[in-house]
C-alpha cells in the first residue's frame, strides 16, 4: 500500500507564483507607457500610477502567499496562483479603466487579503462551518432582507441590492452566495443517508433555497437566484446521485424566465435585448451591441494594454470587464483567461473527489461550480449566449463584496485541499464529476466559439457599424487627410497635436457637402464617404497600415483628397442664393465634374456641437443637404421629359404638339424675369405641361423618366436621397397622373441638363477629383459610374434650340411646383448649347419659394460667368 | 521607439502568461494520468455492525464511507436505549481504515474498557460499547 501522495512539494509553489507576477508585471509595464505610444510622444513617458496598483496588488499576494505556506503545506498548489493572476489582471484592467475605481478595489483586495490571514489563523475554521451552518445562513438571509428594507443603489437607480454601512457599499447576495454553498454543504454531509428517505433529507433545503431564490427575486436579483438553483442542482445531483435533479435547472429557469418576463420590466428588456440587439442599437441593445464590437476589436492578439477603447461598452469595469480584457488582449487573452477559470474549477473538482470529509467534498463541489457557473453567466451575458445576468467575473470584476468573497471562497477550497495529502474519502462513483468537468469545458468551448466568431469572422461587419466610436478616437490621435478645392485650396483641415486632433471647416457654408466627423454624432458628407481614404486605410501601402495597427492601434495619417469643387463658383452660387432655401447644382456638362453644390440654409461643422439642438429642432433643415437629399417635386419641369416622350415615337422631326397658352401667376412672374417672352413651355405653364403630357402615352413617360435618370440614385460618392419608384405595368396610369409631383433633387435635374447640353449624354457626376498618395502624388479617383445615352443626339439639339436663350448661348427653363407646405417651388434648369466656346456646363437651380426672377438670374451669372473668365 | 518597448512588453506578457498556463497543465496533467493515485479506486470494505437489544441481535452491513450511530432515527445505525446519546458517534472510512468517533456524548463510548476521547481505528472483531450497548464489529476487507 502506497500513500499517494498529489502534488504535495511546496517548495515548486513560488516558481508558479513567480510567472504570475512576471505575467501581470509585464501588464502593468504596457499600460503604463500606453498613453505615450498613443500620443507618439518622442521620447518614453512612464504613467507612474500604475506603480501603486502593481504594488498594492504584490504586497497582498506575497503575505497571503507566505500565510497559505506556513497554515497549509500541502495545499493544492495552484489554487492560490490561479486566483493572484486573474485578482492582479482584474485590479490592472479597473485601474486602466478608472484608477479611483481601481483604487477601491485594490483596497478591497487588500482588506480580502487580510481576512484571507486572519481565516487561514482559524483553527478547524472547516468543522466551525458546519457546526454552525444555519447561524451562517440566517446571517446571509437576513443580510438580503435588509436591502428590502433599507438597501440602496450606488448608481442611484435601479435594483436597490446594496447596503450602505459606514460610507462603504456591500451587496450582501455576494457572501450569501458563499453562505448558501458553505449550508448546503453542510446539510448534504449530514443528511443525505441510506436510511432516510431522500425528501426529508432535502425537504429543508429546498425550502430554505427556495426562500434565498424568492428573497433574491424580489430584489429583482434574478442572476443571482438562476445562479442559486444552478448550484443547488448540481450539488443535489453530486450529493444524491441521482441525475434526475439536473432537471431542476433548466425548469427553474424557464420558470424564472417566464415569471421574470411577465412581472419585471428589467428582465423584459434583459429578454428581449439579448432575443434582438440590433432592433434597438442606440437605446437597449446599445450595450450588448458595444460589448460585440469590443471582442472584434480586439481580433487576435488584442489592440494592446491601453491601447483600446474598452470605455465605449457602458459599465466596463463591472458587469463587462470581460469585454475590456477581449478587447486589449484578443482572442489569446480570452484563451488565456478562459484557461485559467478552467484550471480553478478543474482543480477545485479534484479537490472535492480528494477531500477527507463529505462535508469538505460538497463545499469544494459547491464553489467549483459557483466559479465556474459565475463566470458563464457573465461572459455569456456579455456576448449575447444567454440574457444578461448582473452577476460579477469572479475575482475580475470590480466590486469590493464580490472580490472579498470570492477570495474567502478560495481561501476555503485551499484550506480542503490540505485534507487530500491522506487517504482521502472513498467515492462511489467519480462519473459524475467527470460529467460536470466535461460541461464546464463544454461551455468553455462554447464561449471560445462565440468569442471568435465576433473576433474573427463577424470582425469586419461589426467593425464597420456606425455604432462603433473607434473612429473618433482614431481622429484624436492620427490625423484624418484634408478637402481641398479643385485648386487646392483647403476645405477642411485637421488642426491639434496628437491626442488632441480636431477637424477645422475653412468654408463653412459647403459644411452640408463637406459633412462633419464628430464621435457623438457620427460622420456625413464626403467625410463619411470618403472615410477610408481620408483616414488612411484606403490608398495607403498595406504593410504600413498593418504595422501601424499592431504598434498603435491606430490607422497611418490619412490622405488628402481633392473634390471638382471650384471655391470661386461656389462662393458664386453661394452668395447668389442667399438667404433663399434651397439648392443650386453646376457641373461640367461634359465630364459631370461638380463645380458647386451650394445648399441653403446650411449648418457649420466648426459649431456643430454647440448647434446641434437647433439645428435638430430648426424646421428648415439645416442638417439636410438639399443639393442631392432633397425630394422636391419635379412640377413643371416635367415638360423636357414629356416632350422627348412625345418625340420618342417620331423619327428625326422633333416639333413640340399644340401648347395651351393659359397662364398661370408663377409662369407669367418668371417670363417677367430675365428676358420679356411668352413661352409657356420654357416658362413652366402648368397647361402647357398638361398638353405635352396629353399627347404621350404613360409608356413613353415612364421610359422617358427613366431615360433621364430620374428614377435612380445619381453615383456621387456621397450619400444621396431615395429615387422616386420606377411604377410597375400595373402603376402607369397613376403615375401619368401625378407625374409632375415626381420626387427628384436639384443633382438629377442638373443631370437631365446635362444630357441636354452635352448631345443627349448624361455624365457620370463626378465629386471628387484625386487623393494625394503617401509619396505625394495626386491619384485620380476611380469613379464607379459611368455615362448614358439619355436621348437621342437630334432631339437634344431641338430641345436645346426650343428653350434657347435670346441673349447667350444658354438654353434653360423655368418652372415651379407645388410643395405640400401650400407653397411654391421655384425651379431653374440649364446649360451651354453647341455655338458656346467655354467649358460646357449645366445648372439646377431649386428655391423654395417664389422667385423666378432669382432662379434665372443664378443661372444666367454661373452659367455665364465661368465662360467669361 | 515607445511602440516597439510597448510591442515587446505585450509579448512578453503573453510568454509569461502562456508559459505559466502550459506549466500548469502540464503538471496537472501527469498528475492524472497518475492513474494508480485515483481516490476513486479504493473500494471500502464492508462493515457490520451488531447490538443485542434485550430481544434480538440486530445486524446491518454499509458500504458508505461515512456512518452515524446514536438513537435519533435519522443515524444510520440506531441504537434505541437511553443510555445513547441522540448522535453518539461517527465512523468513517479513510486513510484505508475504519474510524471511530466519539460525539462528544453523554456517557461516552468505550474500546477495551478504555474511553474514545481521539478517534480510533477499528479492527475486525472488535467490541465497542457506547453507553450500556455493545456493538461488535465486522469488517471485510475486500481490498485484500
Amino acid at each position: 500500500m502506497t500513500t499517494p501522495k498529489l502534488d504535495t512539494k511546496p517548495k515548486e509553489q513560488p516558481r508558479y507564483l513567480a510567472l504570475v507576477i512576471l505575467f501581470v508585471f509585464f501588464y502593468t509595464a504596457a499600460l503604463s507607457i500606453s498613453a505615450s505610444i498613443r500620443a507618439h510622444t518622442p521620447n518614453t513617458v512612464v504613467d507612474a500610477g500604475y506603480a501603486l496598483p502593481f504594488i498594492g496588488w504584490l504586497i497582498g499576494i506575497l503575505a497571503c502567499e507566505k500565510a497559505v505556506r506556513v497554515r497549509l503545506p500541502n495545499r493544492d498548489p495552484w489554487i492560490f496562483p490561479i486566483i493572484a493572476s486573474l485578482a492582479g489582471w482584474g485590479i490592472l484592467t479597473i485601474w486602466r479603466l478608472s484608477p479611483s475605481l481601481g483604487l477601491k478595489q485594490l483596497a478591497w483586495f487588500l482588506v480580502g487579503s487580510v481576512l484571507v490571514i486572519l481565516g487561514l489563523g482559524v483553527r478547524d475554521l472547516v468543522p466551525l462551518l458546519k457546526r454552525y451552518k444555519y447561524i451562517w445562513l440566517v446571517l446571509g438571509l437576513l443580510l438580503i432582507a435588509l436591502t428590502f428594507f433599507v438597501g440602496v443603489n450606488p448608481a442611484g437607480a435601479g435594483p436597490k441590492l446594496w447596503l450602505h454601512i459606514f460610507g462603504i457599499y456591500v451587496q450582501p447576495s455576494e457572501p450569501l452566495k458563499l453562505l448558501m454553498i458553505i449550508y448546503l454543504a453542510a446539510f448534504f454531509a449530514d443528511q443525505i443517508r441510506p436510511n432516510i428517505p431522500l425528501l426529508n433529507a432535502i425537504l429543508p433545503t429546498l425550502l430554505l433555497t427556495g426562500l434565498a431564490g424568492l428573497l433574491l427575486v424580489g430584489q429583482r436579483d434574478l442572476g443571482t437566484a438562476a445562479l442559486f438553483v444552478c448550484i443547488y442542482g448540481l450539488m443535489l445531483t453530486i450529493t444524491t446521485h441521482r441525475r434526475r435533479f439536473l432537471w431542476l435547472i433548466p425548469l427553474a429557469a424557464l420558470v424564472a424566465g417566464l415569471v421574470g418576463y411577465f412581472v419585471y420590466d428589467v428582465i423584459r428588456v434583459r429578454v428581449d435585448i439579448w432575443l434582438n440587439p440590433w432592433l434597438n442599437p442606440s437605446g437597449a441593445g446599445y450595450q450588448l451591441i458595444q460589448a460585440k464590437i469590443a471582442v472584434a476589436a480586439g481580433g487576435l492578439t488584442g489592440t494592446g494594454p491601453g491601447l483600446g477603447s474598452p470605455q465605449s461598452v457602458p459599465v466596463a469595469v463591472s458587469d463587462f470587464i470581460f469585454t475590456a480584457i477581449a478587447e486589449e488582449t484578443g482572442l489569446l487573452g480570452i484563451a488565456a483567461f478562459m484557461l485559467l477559470i478552467l484550471l480553478l474549477t478543474m482543480r477545485s473538482l479534484n479537490i472535492a473527489q480528494s477531500a477527507k470529509t463529505s462535508f469538505g467534498r460538497y463545499l469544494a463541489f459547491g464553489l467549483s461550480t459557483y466559479i465556474a457557473l459565475q463566470t458563464f453567466f457573465i461572459i455569456g451575458g456579455n456576448l449575447g449566449l444567454f440574457p444578461l445576468t448582473g452577476v460579477t467575473l469572479p475575482f475580475v470584476s470590480y466590486g469590493g463584496s464580490s472580490l472579498v468573497t470570492n477570495l474567502l471562497a478560495a481561501m476555503l477550497l485551499m484550506r480542503v485541499s490540505t485534507e487530500k495529502a491522506t487517504n482521502p474519502l472513498p467515492l462511489k462513483s467519480r462519473q459524475p464529476y467527470h460529467w460536470v468537468a466535461a460541461g464546464f469545458l463544454a461551455i468553455l468551448m462554447v464561449i471560445m466559439l462565440a468569442s471568435a466568431n465576433f473576433a474573427f469572422f463577424q470582425q469586419e461587419k461589426l467593425l464597420n457599424r456606425a455604432e462603433n466610436p473607434r473612429w473618433a478616437v482614431y481622429d484624436r490621435y492620427s490625423p484624418r487627410g484634408e478637402i481641398v478645392s479643385q485648386s487646392g485650396e483647403p476645405l477642411v483641415t485637421t488642426i491639434g497635436s496628437p491626442g488632441s486632433y480636431s477637424r477645422q471647416t475653412t468654408y463653412p457654408p459647403l459644411s452640408n457637402t463637406l459633412g462633419y466627423a464628430i464621435g457623438l454624432y457620427g460622420q456625413t458628407g464626403i467625410e463619411q464617404s470618403l472615410y477610408s481614404v481620408l483616414r488612411g486605410y484606403a490608398g495607403v501601402d498595406y504593410n504600413d497600415l498593418w504595422w501601424h495597427e499592431l504598434l498603435y492601434n491606430q490607422p497611418p495619417a490619412g490622405l488628402d483628397v481633392k473634390l471638382n469643387l471650384s471655391q470661386s463658383l461656389q462662393a458664386k452660387a453661394d452668395q447668389l442664393l442667399g438667404d433663399e432655401k434651397g439648392a443650386v447644382v453646376l457641373l461640367n456638362a461634359h465630364t459631370g465634374e461638380i463645380y458647386a453644390l451650394a445648399s441653403h440654409p446650411n449648418f457649420d461643422a466648426n459649431t456643430l456641437e454647440d448647434d446641434w439642438e437647433t439645428m435638430m429642432q430648426s424646421e428648415d433643415a439645416p442638417l439636410l443637404n438639399r443639393t442631392v437629399q432633397a425630394e422636391y417635386p419635379i412640377g413643371t419641369l416635367a415638360a423636357i421629359p414629356a416632350l422627348s416622350a412625345f418625340w420618342s415615337g417620331q423619327q428625326d422631326i422633333y416639333s413640340p404638339p399644340e401648347v395651351s397658352s393659359k397662364l398661370d401667376t408663377a409662369c407669367y412672374q418668371a417670363m417677367l424675369g430675365e428676358e420679356y417672352n411668352l413661352n409657356p413651355l420654357k416658362f413652366g405653364c402648368e397647361a402647357g405641361t398638361t398638353s405635352v403630357l396629353d399627347n404621350v402615352d404613360a409608356a413613353s413617360l415612364v421610359d422617358s423618366f427613366y431615360n433621364f435618370g430620374l428614377f435612380s440614385a445619381p453615383q456621387v460618392v456621397m450619400e444621396v436621397g431615395t429615387p422616386a419608384e420606377m411604377p410597375t405595368t400595373e402603376a402607369y396610369m397613376s403615375f401619368f397622373n401625378t407625374a409632375e409631383q415626381t420626387g427628384v433633387s436639384p443633382l438629377q435635374m442638373a443631370l437631365v441638363a446635362a444630357a441636354i447640353s452635352n448631345d443627349g449624354i448624361t455624365p457620370a457626376p463626378k465629386l471628387v477629383n484625386s487623393y494625394k498618395s503617401p509619396t505625394g502624388e495626386w491619384i485620380a479617383y476611380d469613379h464607379a459610374s459611368t455615362e448614358q445615352q439619355a436621348i437621342p443626339v437630334q432631339m437634344s439639339q431641338a430641345l436645346r434650340d426650343l428653350f434657347r436663350s435670346s441673349s447667350y448661348a444658354l438654353w434653360y427653363q423655368s418652372g415651379h411646383a407645388q410643395l405640400e407646405n401650400d407653397g411654391i417651388l421655384t425651379w431653374y434648369m440649364g446649360g451651354t448649347t453647341s455655338d458656346w466656346h467655354g467649358t460646357p456646363l449645366a445648372i439646377a437651380v431649386a428655391i423654395e419659394n417664389n422667385n423666378p426672377a432669382l432662379a434665372q438670374q443664378i443661372g444666367t451669372q454661373l452659367l455665364t460667368g465661368v465662360g467669361n473668365r | 521607439m515607445t511602440a516597439a518597448i510597448g510591442l515587446t512588453l505585450r509579448i512578453l506578457f503573453f510568454i509569461a502568461l502562456y508559459s505559466f498556463l502550459a506549466f500548469a497543465v502540464w503538471v496537472i496533467w501527469k498528475s492524472v494520468s497518475a492513474k494508480d493515485l485515483k481516490p476513486g479506486n479504493i473500494l471500502i470494505p464492508s462493515i457490520t455492525l451488531a447490538w443485542d437489544n434485550g430481544e434480538e441481535t440486530i445486524l446491518q452491513s454499509f458500504s458508505s464511507a461515512e456512518l452515524l450511530v446514536g438513537r435519533e432515527p435519522e443515524c444510520d445505525f440506531v441504537l434505541a436505549n437511553a443510555t445513547v446519546s441522540s448522535r453518539h458517534a461517527r465512523l468513517s472510512f479513510h486513510q484505508n481504515q475504519w474510524w471511530f468517533e466519539d460525539l462528544k456524548s453523554t456517557n461516552g463510548s468505550y474500546l477495551d474498557d478504555l474511553r474514545i476521547e481521539e478517534p480510533i481505528v477499528l479492527k475486525d472483531g472488535d467490541d465497542v460499547s457506547c453507553g450500556d450497548v455493545i456493538i461488535h464489529v465486522t469488517i471485510k476487507n475486500n481490498n485484500a
